[in-house]
């Protein structure tokens, strides 16, 4: 009776998470397609998908352009970036900080799809970027395909950074001033401050941040599809693109659920890592 | 933990601070500030392009003032099948999967905070691993439920799923929110004999208000910018959200209509920008959004 | 009790929000519903005029049945998957629609198309349909699935100017393969800013990138007609040096800087700029395309260009060594179907005559530069007169060659596309990248279906 209020929720998240959570498993175990006859009537298929993905050489690469997109536009250059900007600001003068907060901001507000549009018009061939090295004497490359994985990574650092920036901004104003003034009083400089005493009182929330971000940049899929659409060939054919791809474009999509599988239990190991770095705290609460 | 880092340190606040700013603090200052500018040029330069190239006559990629103002590319987006249609539809599904969300959110956040339950905390596992489901991972299935269930092309079918995706994080947030209302309110109203929905309705919900904002907007923000999610399950132009419309107009001239592509995305952005102003002017900025995600 | 009977309702609320969703048409008062799907961009739109026309029409002549026109914006591509995408449930499927013929014997076999077989037996048009026309709208079951809406040819397209600068004779007539190179290496040299010789590669341009690029050079290699499925025995060719050479030649092409840049290549809507700016501007040599190309260029075309019949010049595709039959060209062309689930599929067969009658076909052929496949058509004074290439387009068809008519071929189609793409990006070698389409073939249709020809 008191739970009934939980009814409709736990209702709507079964049938459309729970649901496809487990027609992927049991989906990827079928050679269903978009056409042919395996659309009208898919067969049993066993693992047959999965060692077709162990085959492929296009797989593993595909899992290495995901782990390098997430570690370093996520986990390396979100996080320092919008901590040291959240840092600069507690230190800067507060006109410049809150013009400053504004732009960075901006580019998190704006939908992921003119977002990728704008980061395709600076980063292709007769885009800004190569205006600015026109100014300075270089003649830049066409980014999106000599160097896609550059363009998408800087693009999604553009887009994301905004989002660790203000969460960082949020715990430090959080850290009582008496503890940072105190050790400044103890002979602490800036940097050892930061690092000994400020650092360690925001750990939990850089570790929120962190698998928050993380789980966000693994499933980026608009911002890499309107910049490179994975390509040039498979260059910057993340795993979300590269079951995409497979499901819908060639109409694979018993091997596009197996990819898509992989991609559930990345998120899952990551979650149980997030969730249990969640714990300590919830409980001191309870 | 603060134990460890501030052993035996005095805690007395030092009030002259400002005043003997040291030259080295003065540096710092300086090296934050230059820093600043540097990262929000680097940030601001895609943006000015945006805006630029959409008034601009004879636009390209090419970030310039530009050589003749004109409101021409606006007019030629704002047609009812480019722009008009498809702009109510976002509206439409943003808006309903933002009520929806909300108000299931707030149902079952009731029991998770009022009532102790020996399923709260495994829920609360639950619902925290729905947080972090990366959606685009599902969208091959949630494509075949959708086939199965006859939802294809639906706008009710994708508000669904929409809400479904939010629900962990709204569910998640709402807890927090409610922890954070007394219980004693609520108490004396049921000593009235007012339900317990009743006492969510009239006493819980208008005391956290703001987090109710925070929950709205962040699913309207989700719903207004999802592309993937309507590019898979809706398909007819008329039913299309101003996502997909856009979409296809790159597609088609990305590599021509600059200024127009320019002006539409900014119309497309207007209102998300519209409403983060005026609500983090109403809740105290953006550290109202971020501290909630905080956990 | 109050609250279960509030939540009660809200989860019937709920419950009823999601069912009402597919029900859209249909009540059975007389009223009735056609759904039409075809391609409509900015560049293609000879179909939106002919089904806005047809639509009128039927709509005068039918009391009560309203025609619901839904065009796909977007590349083939993108259009394959949203119709194969729609067709997976009776709601959102099409009654009547636009069909690749590529894609036809596997949407059949999905089944997605209604058997024709009864419907055209009553039909007086049907005689007119020549026999390749008919063949083209048949299943592998052998029955008629589709009807054909016009086919077409493939050849070089050059702009005289260009060659003539380069100190080329005009008209042009390459012999093989080598000429190719040997007129892109005059051009380059003379007129640096000009791009000599385009062939489409890559997965982006979708089947145009095989159809009017890789498969100009493999069907004109020793195999010949049988150098990508063998015929004979219904098995597809692997491991042939032909398919090799075909690579090295497109690598070629790429490596030298004759074809569009790798980046230009991969975009999926480049092919507006060949038509668009390139050769109106000069920029562009030749290109391989289809007998349409006028339809972009003549009075109300996308790209209206009145110079074009005395700027360009066409001519077949040599063989490799100039090997008989001396030239090689591809043959597509799209189908109108009636979706399988329809609900008045004798409404939507009706509709689709009607779009295929004498008057409508003679209008889109000429608008969209197809080759006529009724007889009546071809024989109208306006087709042969509609622009200055009709005849020399048409006589291609003596050299032509047909895709595999099997339901595997789309995604055999796919791993072509990523073998050139995998070239031109220099990712394999063409040795690498034919070995990688020899397994990705052999997985598709299993080792009993493929024939080595070493």
């Amino acid at each position: 009776m008191r739970t009934l209020p939980l009814v409709p929720a736990v209702i709507l998240m079964a049938v459309f998470l729970l649901g496809p959570i487990i027609w992927s498993l049991v989906g990827s175990l079928t050679n269903a397609a978009l056409t042919g006859r395996a659309a009208a009537d898919p067969q049993w298929v066993g693992l047959a998908n999965y060692a077709a993905l162990l085959a492929d050489p296009v797989f593993p690469k595909s899992v290495g352009l995901t782990v390098v997109f997430t570690l370093v536009s996520a986990v390396l250059a979100q996080t320092f970036l919008g901590l040291g900007l959240a840092v600069a600001m507690t230190r800067a003068s507060a006109g410049l900080g809150a013009v400053v907060a504004t732009v960075v901001v901006a580019a998190w507000i704006l939908p992921e799809l003119v977002a990728a549009f704008v980061a395709y018009a600076f980063f292709s061939q007769d885009g800004t970027l190569n205006q600015l090295l026109g100014v300075l004497g270089l003649e830049g490359p066409n980014w999106l395909f000599s160097f896609p994985m550059i363009a998408v990574i800087f693009a999604n650092i553009w887009r994301g950074t905004a989002f660790s920036m203000m969460i960082y901004q949020a715990a430090l104003n959080e850290v009582p001033q008496e503890i940072t003034e105190a050790a400044m009083l103890d002979g602490a400089n800036g940097a050892k401050r930061l690092v000994y005493v400020t650092l360690p009182m925001i750990r939990q929330t850089i570790t929120t941040t962190l698998m928050l971000i993380t789980l966000q940049t693994l499933s980026v899929f608009t911002l890499i599809w309107v910049m490179t659409a994975g390509g040039p060939g498979n260059d910057s054919a993340t795993l979300p693109i590269y079951a995409f791809t497979e499901a819908f474009r060639f109409g694979n999509i018993g091997y596009g659920t197996a990819i898509a599988t992989v991609m559930l239990a990345v998120g899952a190991v990551f979650s149980v890592v997030y969730i249990r770095a969640l714990r300590v705290p919830r409980e001191r609460a309870a | 933990m603060s134990a460890r880092v501030t052993p035996g340190l005095p805690v007395a606040p030092v009030r002259a601070r400002r005043s003997v700013a040291s030259p080295s603090k003065r540096t710092v200052a300086a090296f934050a500030n230059a820093s600043l500018v540097l990262v929000a040029l680097c940030f601001a330069l895609p943006l000015a392009w945006l805006v630029f190239a959409a008034f601009d006559a004879d636009s390209t990629y090419q970030t310039r003032l530009p050589t003749e103002l004109t409101l021409d590319n606006f007019t030629a987006v704002l047609t009812p099948e480019l722009t008009f249609v498809p702009m109510w539809n976002s509206l439409v599904i943003s808006v309903s999967t933002a009520v929806l969300t909300v108000v299931l959110a707030l149902l079952a956040a009731y029991p998770l905070s009022r009532y102790q339950a020996r399923f709260n905390r495994p829920f609360m596992y639950i619902v925290l691993f729905g947080t972090c489901l990366p959606i685009t991972a599902i969208m091959v299935p949630v494509y075949a439920l959708f086939v199965a269930l006859h939802l294809l092309d639906s706008i009710p079918g994708t508000v669904a799923f929409l809400a479904a995706s939010s629900l962990p994080v709204a569910i998640y947030l709402a807890k927090n929110f409610m922890d954070a209302v007394p219980l004693e309110l609520e108490e004396a109203a049921w000593m009235d004999g007012a339900s317990a929905m009743r006492a969510l309705r009239t006493i819980v919900a208008p005391l956290m208000r703001p987090g109710i904002a925070v929950i709205s907007i962040y699913v309207f923000f989700a719903a207004w910018g999802n592309f993937f999610v309507p590019f898979i399950l809706l398909l007819s132009p008329s039913r299309q959200p101003a996502a997909i419309s856009i979409y296809s107009f790159f597609g088609q001239y990305g590599t021509v209509a600059y200024g127009q592509l320019a002006a539409f995305s900014l119309i497309y952005a207007v209102p998300v920008i519209t409403l983060y102003v005026l609500v983090a002017r109403g809740i105290g900025g953006s550290f109202a959004l971020a501290g909630a995600v905080k956990g | 009790m109050r609250t279960t009977t509030r939540l009660g309702v809200a989860t019937l609320a709920l419950g009823s929000l999601l069912g009402v969703a597919g029900c859209t048409s249909d009540v059975d008062d007389g009223t009735a519903v056609l759904k039409v799907t075809y391609i409509k961009t900015d560049a293609f739109t000879a179909l939106d005029t002919l089904f806005t026309n047809v639509k009128t029409e039927f709509e005068a002549t039918h009391d009560g049945v309203t025609v619901e026109l839904l065009p796909v914006a977007g590349t083939d591509d993108d259009y394959a998957t949203k119709l194969a995408l729609s067709h997976r449930s009776a709601e959102t499927a099409p009654d009547v629609f636009y069909e690749d013929t590529m894609a036809l014997r596997a949407d059949v076999e999905a089944g997605f198309l209604l058997n024709l077989d009864s419907y055209v037996a009553d039909w007086d048009d049907w005689a007119q349909f020549d026999d390749a026309a008919k063949a083209a709208g048949a299943g592998d079951d052998g029955s008629i699935y589709a009807v054909s809406l016009g086919t077409d040819t493939r050849a070089i397209w050059y702009r005289t100017s260009v060659f003539e600068a380069a100190g080329i004779e005009v008209p042009w007539e390459p012999r093989s393969w080598q000429d190719i190179l040997d007129a892109a290496a005059a051009i380059s040299a003379s007129q640096p800013g000009v791009v000599p010789f385009n062939l489409y590669a890559g997965t982006a341009t979708g089947e145009g990138s095989n159809m009017q690029g890789f498969y100009q050079l493999l069907y004109g290699t020793e195999l010949g007609a049988d150098a990508l499925y063998d015929s004979a025995t219904s098995k597809w060719v692997t491991g042939s040096a032909g398919f090799i050479e075909s690579l090295e030649f497109i690598d070629t092409l790429y490596r030298e800087g004759y074809a569009l840049s790798v980046a230009e290549a991969l975009d999926g809507n480049i092919w507006q700029q060949v038509f668009g700016t390139m050769f109106p501007e000069g920029t562009l040599g030749a290109t391989v395309e289809g007998s349409y190309t006028p339809s972009f260029w003549i009075d109300g075309g996308s790209f209206e260009w009145p110079e074009y019949a005395k700027e360009m010049a066409t001519v077949a595709f040599p063989t490799q060594h100039g090997q008989a039959p001396g030239g090689v060209s591809m043959s597509g062309g799209w189908t109108l179907a009636v979706g399988a689930q329809s609900a008045h599929p004798e409404l939507a067969f009706e509709f689709l005559t009607m779009a295929l009658n004498f008057e409508n076909s003679l209008a889109y052929v000429n608008e969209n530069s197809q080759i006529a496949v009724r007889a009546d058509v071809a024989a109208d004074p306006s087709y042969t007169a509609a622009n200055p290439f009709v005849g020399a387009v048409t006589e291609l068809v003596s050299v032509t060659n047909f895709r595999p008519a099997t339901a595997e071929y789309n995604q055999i189609s796919v791993e072509v596309q990523k073998a050139t793409e995998a070239v031109i990006t220099g990712s394999l070698t063409p040795r690498e990248a034919a070995a990688a389409y020899d397994a990705a073939v052999e997985a598709i249709v299993g080792p009993d279906r493929v024939i080595t020809q070493g």
